[in-house]
């Protein structure tokens, strides 16, 4: 997550007016949570449908610790104390379980945080 | 300027010096363009529409695809009035007020998580050390310059659109 705010790092260069944003730099990752597997599993539709899929929110360096945490209570409804102990399970272990719902509510879930820029995968619940 | 908002009942005045209104054009074309292309080998568009399932790639691409266009919806609505807003500012010597009504501080805390996003991605920030600089050229160090400078404000909003999320820094400190 973001440290913190105020951390410019205007010691080597002030933010100028035209800077080369859109330069294309060199990428090393294409898409998602460095941490997150993405490979083909078979899925066995013949286990339990209803098992519900955990929703896993992400460490990223660029969203702000107060900005997760208006992101969880604005989507979850979750009240503040809840919303700021998974902001700091996502701060300090790089990833947090943020809902466990049936596969519908998890992909609208999912598409909320999104929608706001949070990343999030969901994964069937073991 | 010490502050980038003021309240004025129940809207909120948005204060911005002529520099950050030039940035956030910028920003702003930046991102649109970025979603006209829709390269997928656009790091920024990949942190934007990033991986949705875990472990299974064609339930990923299913949903991915499901989401698309909501999304990216979503993120053109903002990324317009924020155009909009800019636009309709009282301009001054040494920049641009004006209110913001309704969902429109919320929409612009959306947005200007959504540029800082597609910057970073377009710098590697999350390859970057913020403790090991000196060797990292000046376009990507200039990036995190806008990145935290669009955080200062960001932070400041958070703090009028939703003041029991805000972060006390000096309380996590020792979790660092």
């Amino acid at each position: 997550m973001h440290p913190r705010a105020a951390t410019v790092t205007a010691h080597r260069a002030t933010v100028a007016v035209s800077c080369s944003v859109g330069v294309g730099l060199a990428q090393t990752r294409l898409a998602g949570p460095a941490e997150a597997p993405v490979h083909d599993v078979q899925t066995d539709d013949s286990v339990d449908l209803d098992r519900p899929w955990d929703v896993i929110v992400w460490d990223d360096p660029v969203n702000l610790m107060s900005y997760v945490i208006y992101v969880f209570r604005k989507v979850f409804g979750y009240p503040e104390p809840m919303a700021r102990k998974l902001m700091l399970e996502v701060h300090q272990r790089g990833k947090a379980l943020v809902a466990s719902e049936p596969r519908e509510q998890a992909e609208h879930y999912v598409e909320q945080l999104h929608g706001h820029g949070l990343q999030a995968t969901m994964q069937r619940g073991s | 300027m010490s502050g980038h908002f003021r309240r004025r009942g129940a809207a909120l005045e948005l204060h911005l010096d002529a520099f950050e209104v030039q940035l956030l054009r910028d920003l702003q074309a930046m991102v649109v363009e970025a979603l006209d292309h829709a390269d997928i080998a656009d790091p920024a568009l990949h942190r934007l529409f990033p991986t949705a399932v875990a472990d299974d790639a064609m339930a990923d691409a299913d949903l991915r695809a499901m989401v698309f266009d909501s999304l990216m919806e979503g993120r053109r609505a903002g990324l317009d009035a924020l155009v909009e807003i800019l636009d309709r500012g009282d301009r001054g010597s040494k920049g641009v007020r004006v209110v913001l009504h309704d969902d429109e501080p919320a929409l612009v805390l959306g947005v200007l998580n959504d540029v800082r996003l597609a910057l970073g991605a377009r710098i590697g920030v999350e390859q970057l050390e913020r403790d090991a600089l000196d060797d990292v050229d000046e376009a990507r160090v200039q990036g995190l310059a806008i990145i935290d400078h669009l955080a200062w404000i960001q932070e400041q909003l958070i703090a009028e659109v939703d003041p029991a999320s805000t972060v006390h820094y000096e309380e996590t400190r020792d979790l660092e």
